[in-house]
């Protein structure tokens, strides 16, 4: 086996086993950590593919700043009671059973499709933070600058929603 | 499409009158900028160069057209504000900017030509809906309402995002002119048909069709009467003119595989919504069961594809767009002064407010789809280019299920009518209020009887 | 900037070098540190007020306030890495584009301060 493969192997396996066991972990905090081994190894992905600008945003900004966010939220919560009520079997036996045909179906499609044909050469400039850079700024530059009026959408909710009202403190 | 770059401005400009204590003018000056990029926003109709930013827009007809309603709505909301929000003045110039940037999401799904503008004017769009929703800090159905809206909602932008990543890993492109000529041609490959399942998943969702409407109830109830005002009209026809847009310019060609799938969804919407709408008791929550209705009366423009549908659905979107936008001002104005959302909130004001009773008569008619109404037409239209594509079977379910509709909304009005209120006194509610009802209730007369004042959408002049 | 995947190899050993020298020196400190259990001795705090109740109270929602503008600002450094590799390439009119992009969002930052929200109440 090639070195690549032992590494795309192992990655996926650890990615896998984690994404499971965020899902089933009792205690959130368990929970949010193997969530954070599954977002590395999710990079480790990343990097295989030669993307190195979406390893980087998923290290500082997912890994570091989401994963921040959740255990966060986590702390915002009382955790010594155990309020959360487990979904009736038949809600859990519907939610697995579409989960797997989505899966087979993404499978099949995935094994008959024929996808490399319309894209260009594979060279090692494509993914890099270079190429990236110049079409964000380029061809996408639209797209870009419409992204703070997404990200001050998005400040104005948080100060609107958690910043406690003067008004409301002085009467 | 310089609509889409005014109104992210104007957006902004609101948070720099906030900085600068400026907040008392800043409903006016939002109202009188609206209108103007309006005027802005027809001087391209039936221009020649429809292109705009390397290919993110296009200012075609469809796109300005809808625009246009758009920000008429959003200026209506607006001007409500104002007094919707009285008790929280220091926060009034954040609630108006938020309402702007939906305003600007919407702009950007109904005018889209490029995937990633799809993607981040539904975040947009969502996100700021999002905010709005929750923005009832001590209301627990708010937070309710805002909880759920968004683990559902961004479940659904997961979905589509997901379904946009398999289209480009087939196609090879972003742009929707792109992808039509990969559909078009030989040989369509597997994962481009989930991709397509998946987006419409998403967009069903965004429309709240049944089997995804399951959001739409709980969320309409729990959130401030004037966001559920915006979410039933701004909201809903920016998303159906993307769900349109987005499958007659890039999926017609492979349509028919899809058809039968839309046709069964538009069917169950139209009965699941009327059906559940007949023992509502709760204003709003009749409104959010008749908007999933009308999603479905909708979804039969969307589903009979080809070149007149579009002026069948901006017809359709106009007429419901004024009459619910009206039906909400005064809805507002009384739920405020009654206290209460019940139906019964409305028993007496025939004689109270007579002017306000017989607007919302005519809002709730126009709805039902009587005769010398905007609604009617509407209905008429959008049943016509059904049958014109052997689609029978499902208009004959859409031309029952709107008579069971004459139901629930005459409910209503006999609440207005035939009861009385223990309470007398009525004060006639804010003056803006009443001016939205009034040009609601004159839109929704006029197209009634001039129904060819709304222009046709096709493209004149050539790409 | 042509990148194969096997220039990260130095980045590998050194990763694995530190994960191992921490390993090692753990194990080692382990192996060779005295042990001396008692019941006082592996109590949280050895000396001082004795401990009560349960560490896991909920925080303030004030933490959260700051942890999401400092997320929404950590998308909007992300965003400079690319046009900074770029910035030759895409000269001036590259630089007027990204100050738009900040511009806007500077209006975002002195609307926070404005509102307050970075005060600790």
């Amino acid at each position: 086996m090639d070195i690549k493969e032992i590494i795309f192997w192992s990655l996926s396996t650890i990615a896998f086993i984690t994404a499971i066991y965020t899902v089933i972990a009792k205690n959130p905090i368990f929970s949010a950590i193997s969530l954070l081994v599954c977002f590395a190894s999710i990079a480790g992905h990343y990097l295989l593919l030669n993307a190195q600008f979406l390893f980087i945003v998923h290290i500082i900004v997912y890994a570091g700043a989401i994963m921040v966010l959740f255990l966060t939220t986590l702390m915002l919560m009382n955790l010594n009671e155990e309020t959360e009520k487990h979904k009736p079997a038949i809600a859990q036996i519907a939610a697995l059973v579409i989960a797997v045909a989505l899966g087979i179906v993404l499978m099949l499609a995935v094994r008959k499709a024929n996808v490399i044909l319309t894209m260009g050469p594979m060279t090692d400039s494509i993914g890099d933070v270079k190429s990236l850079g110049t079409v964000l700024l380029s061809e996408y530059f639209y797209p870009f600058e419409f992204i703070s009026v997404l990200l001050l959408s998005a400040m104005v909710g948080v100060v609107l929603l958690m910043k406690k009202d003067k008004t409301a403190a002085l009467k | 499409m310089r609509a889409l770059t005014y109104t992210s401005f104007l957006g902004i400009a609101c948070l720099v009158l906030e900085i600068f204590n400026l907040r008392k003018i800043v409903v006016p000056v939002v109202v009188i900028a609206l209108l103007a990029i309006l005027g802005i926003n027809f001087t391209e109709w039936n221009g020649s160069s429809v292109s705009f930013y390397n290919d993110m827009l296009r200012a075609d007809n469809f796109a300005l057209a809808f625009t246009g309603l758009l920000i008429v709505t959003a200026a209506g909301l607006v001007a409500m504000s104002g007094s919707f929000y009285d008790t929280e003045e220091t926060k009034l110039a954040d609630y108006i900017s938020v309402i702007v940037f939906t305003l600007c999401g919407g702009i950007a799904l109904v005018s889209f030509s490029n995937m990633a503008m799809l993607f981040i004017g539904l975040e947009v769009l969502s996100i700021s809906l999002y905010i709005l929703a929750g923005s009832k800090r001590r209301d627990i159905r708010s937070n309710e309402a805002a909880m759920k809206y968004f683990l559902m909602g961004s479940f659904a932008s997961g979905i589509l995002l997901f379904g946009i990543t398999l289209v480009y890993g087939a196609t090879g492109s972003f742009n929707l002119a792109q992808i039509a000529l990969y559909a078009s041609g030989p040989g369509v490959d597997p994962i481009f048909v989930v991709g397509v399942i998946m987006i419409l998943i998403a967009m069903l969702f965004k429309v709240s069709a049944v089997p995804f409407h399951f959001w739409a109830p709980d969320v309409y109830e729990g959130s401030p009467s004037l966001t559920t005002a915006m979410m039933a009209t701004l909201s809903k026809v920016a998303a159906m003119a993307a769900f349109y847009r987005l499958f007659s310019v890039s999926f017609v060609n492979n349509f028919s595989g899809f058809a039968w799938i839309l046709s069964v969804v538009a069917a169950l919407t139209m009965l699941v919504g009327n059906l559940t709408a007949l023992n509502q008791d709760s204003f709003k929550r009749m409104l959010a069961f008749s908007g999933i209705a009308h999603a479905g009366y909708m979804l039969l423009a969307i589903m009979s594809l080809y070149q007149n549908t579009a002026n069948a659905l901006f017809f359709y979107t106009v007429a419901y767009t004024f009459a619910s936008l009206g039906a909400f001002a005064i809805g507002i104005s009384v739920m405020k002064r009654r206290k209460s959302e019940k139906i019964e909130a409305f028993n007496g004001l025939g004689k109270s407010n007579p002017f306000q009773a017989v607007a919302l008569t005519v809002f709730m008619l126009s709805m039902a789809g009587i005769p010398p109404l905007a609604g009617f037409f509407a209905k008429y239209y959008v049943f016509f280019e059904a049958i014109k594509t052997q689609h029978l079977a499902v208009v004959i379910v859409a031309v029952i299920t709107s008579a069971i509709s004459v139901y629930y909304y005459f409910k209503l009005i006999l609440a207005m009518w035939t009861k009385d209120s223990e309470e007398t006194d009525a004060p006639a509610g804010a003056i803006s209020y009443i001016a939205i009802a009034a040009i609601c209730l004159i839109v929704t007369l006029a197209l009634g009887i001039l129904p060819s004042l709304v222009p046709s959408i096709n493209q004149v002049a050539s790409k | 900037m042509e990148t194969p995947q096997s220039s990260y190899i130095p980045i590998i050993i050194q990763a694995v070098f530190a994960a191992g020298f921490v390993a090692t020196m753990l194990g080692l400190s382990h192996l060779v540190g005295p042990k001396r259990k008692s019941q006082i001795k592996d109590e949280n705090f050895e000396c001082g007020i004795k401990s009560y109740g349960n560490a896991r109270i909920p925080f303030s929602v004030k933490y959260f306030l700051i942890a999401i503008l400092f997320v929404l600002f950590d998308v909007e450094v992300i965003f400079l890495y690319p046009w900074a590799v770029n910035f030759k390439v895409l000269g001036i009119i590259g630089l007027y584009k990204m100050l738009l992009f900040m511009g806007l969002l500077l209006v975002g930052f002195f609307y926070i301060i404005k509102k307050g929200a970075l005060e600790w109440e």
